[in-house]
């Protein structure tokens, strides 16, 4: 489904280019679950914009679905992302004015026309997460976990084949990011590719597989035998609201 | 459409949710806006007012006046003209088809009227009896001009309330005697009051029967004009065609010499009067127009300032599908969405100030359709004009970047 073959990235932003990929190569099936780790600065999350479409390489080939698109223009790209992939952010990146159901109904802006089951569907996402009871509030009357349950409803809603994760868990607490992350795997479970850029183990090893980068280069690409299940972390957990 | 009518209310949201710093944003176009209202409300007001001055004077839509002396339509106050007209052309105008009525009168030069010891300066006009009418002005006392006094050529006259108050200081001016130049007349009634036309006192001026003024007060038997009042106003251009070829004929012009005559309808003699006030509407419209480019700067630079502020937003559109172009757009909607909002508030508060200067100060003003128009379109011309720059700023935004 995504295979890059030496894929390159080098910016050129001060007066010496920067190379932040040297040569990437990477064969992935429908259906598996991703995690690219390493340090800060080996590339991972420039790797994630390349595999969704929202930077593009400077060198190399990536074939999404058995076609070229290392090289093709903006607005396809753009009807790729709306069509294809689903994004969650660290930071959550909801509009701020907006209230859950209209977040999640955003990529429909951008579809072509609009569907007209749309707000059925941004229904079906927020429940998906479990959030139904919260479609009239916005981001700043949620909390972080509920944010991000909500991005991640925004990425659900296009059906897309692939969500695409950049540190989602990162501003979380550990229960909401066991939250968040037992939702992943649940879509995983269903058939869903999912790409999770992480720094943390704990997080990475809930993943099928595991590709960690240093300075560029892919340093190891191992499946993983026994995934962390999070809903069983959930579990054990004490109760929301008790100190532990 | 869907996605218009989806910014469009998305922009309106966060500008209600802002209304404040909007209200800051959109100031100066909402003041300029609001003085372009003013401008033309107060403009229509005042051609609006002297047209219907002119209809209370009889002087409508089913009426011209036709002038001795051509050229061009000049500042008319204090300027001689040839005279040209003659009574035979005033009656071959009143046999033409579809011609109800001509009034003619002749203007005596402005002579010293007196009675006993007091005098004064007046107008002396030239009258047939059928001028009250036409004029729609009554005697206050005594009466008009009547067919006797034009057949006999006596001397009477009717005087405007200037002059009576003038010559008779509150005395009774019925029956007596006053001089216009070394000529006696009798006073058999003094006219109703009109008031000023906004330029000179009607009310100063002495009617003399017509026939009296052409025989008695002057040498030469021109008409100074005629009040031509029609049967039907939907022909009045071609009546006047009509009446242009008439006097051309009996004038004995060759083709193209130019008229020796002027034929004014009612709007063009308000167009002349409103003249000075229309320069001044250009003026301060023009201001007008400088203070919206200058609000246009304004909103500019917020709009700039306001998509580096939102570049994540910008990012995460154009992650879930949204494309250059669909950025641009927003922006475009939005700044457009200020400045109509602007030029709204801006509309109303003009005509909210056109109100309160018609009521506290009886400024003339009536509602101006294109005053209307042009503030709408001015202030959505400036907010597509002064958005293009942060719209191609957000469209050009780096995904990853805005992201970041």
């Amino acid at each position: 489904m995504i295979q890059l073959h030496n894929i390159t990235k080098t910016y050129h932003r001060g007066k010496l280019p920067t190379p932040v990929l040297l040569g990437i190569d990477l064969k992935m099936e429908a259906g598996e679950f991703l995690s690219i780790m390493g340090p800060s600065g080996s590339g991972k999350s420039t790797l994630l914009h390349i595999l969704g479409l929202l930077d593009r390489p400077s060198g190399g080939s990536y074939r999404l679905d058995g076609s070229e698109v290392s090289s093709i223009s903006d607005d396809d790209l753009a009807r790729l992302r709306n069509a294809k992939l689903g994004f969650v952010f660290q930071a959550f990146h909801l509009l701020p004015r907006a209230n859950a159901l209209a977040n999640v109904l955003l990529p429909f802006t951008y579809a072509g026309q609009f569907p007209p089951d749309a707000q059925e569907r941004a229904r079906q996402a927020l429940s998906r997460v479990g959030l139904e009871h919260r479609l009239h509030h916005r981001p700043g009357e949620m909390s972080g976990g509920e944010c991000q349950r909500v991005a991640l409803a925004r990425a659900l809603v296009n059906d897309p084949e692939v969500i695409l994760a950049d540190e989602p868990t990162g501003n979380l607490d550990q229960r909401s990011s066991l939250e968040v992350m037992s939702l992943l795997q649940g879509l995983n479970a269903e058939g869903r590719t999912i790409l999770l850029v992480t720094h943390d183990n704990a997080v990475g090893c809930m993943a099928r597989r595991v590709l960690r980068l240093v300075y560029g280069r892919v340093c190891s690409d191992e499946k993983v035998a026994n995934p962390t299940q999070a809903l069983q972390q959930l579990a054990t957990l004490p109760p929301p609201g008790v100190q532990g | 459409m869907s996605l218009t009518w989806r910014l469009l209310k998305a922009a309106f949201t966060s500008l209600w949710a802002f209304r404040s710093y909007a209200l800051l944003m959109m100031i100066g176009l909402i003041i300029g806006i609001a003085s372009l209202t003013v401008i033309h409300q107060i403009g229509q007001g005042t051609r609006q007012r002297v047209l219907s001055m002119m209809e209370s004077m009889g002087f409508g839509s089913d009426a011209f006046f036709v002038s001795g002396g051509g050229g061009r339509l000049g500042v008319r106050r204090g300027m001689k003209r040839t005279m040209t007209i003659t009574p035979a052309d005033a009656e071959a105008v009143s046999r033409l088809d579809g011609v109800a009525q001509v009034v003619p009168h002749k203007n005596v030069t402005r002579t010293q009227v007196s009675a006993g010891a007091r005098h004064t300066n007046t107008r002396v006009r030239g009258a047939t009896p059928e001028w009250a009418a036409a004029r729609r002005w009554g005697v206050a006392r005594g009466r008009f001009l009547n067919v006797q006094d034009e057949r006999r050529r006596a001397r009477v006259v009717v005087l405007g309330t200037t002059v009576a108050r003038e010559l008779f200081a509150g005395m009774d001016p019925l029956g007596r005697r006053i001089r216009i130049g070394r000529t006696p007349f009798n006073v058999v009634g003094v006219l109703e009051s009109k008031g000023s036309s906004g330029w000179r006192d009607r009310d100063d001026m002495v009617l003399i029967p017509l026939a009296t003024a052409m025989t008695r007060m002057s040498r030469d038997d021109k008409l100074s004009g005629m009040r031509t009042n029609l049967e039907d106003p939907g022909r009045r251009e071609e009546i006047k065609q009509e009446v242009t070829e008439l006097l051309r004929r009996h004038h004995k012009l060759g083709p193209g010499v130019p008229d020796d005559f002027l034929i004014i309808t009612p709007e063009e003699l308000t167009q002349l009067i409103t003249s000075q006030s229309r320069a001044l509407v250009a003026m301060l419209s023009f201001i007008s127009v400088v203070s919206l480019f200058v609000s246009g700067v304004v909103i500019m630079n917020i709009m700039l300032v306001a998509v580096s502020e939102r570049s994540y937003e910008i990012g995460v559109r154009r992650a879930v599908g949204a494309r250059r172009r669909d950025i641009m757009y927003q922006v475009l909607i939005e700044s457009l969405a200020v400045s109509a909002a602007g030029g709204v508030c801006g509309l109303a508060l003009g005509l909210l100030l056109s109100g309160l200067a018609t009521l506290l100060l009886d400024v003339p003003t009536a509602f101006s359709p294109t005053g209307f128009i042009w503030a709408l379109s001015f202030s959505c011309l400036v907010g597509l004009l002064f958005g293009l720059a942060p719209a191609r700023k957000a469209a050009s935004l780096d995904p990853v970047e805005a992201l970041r």
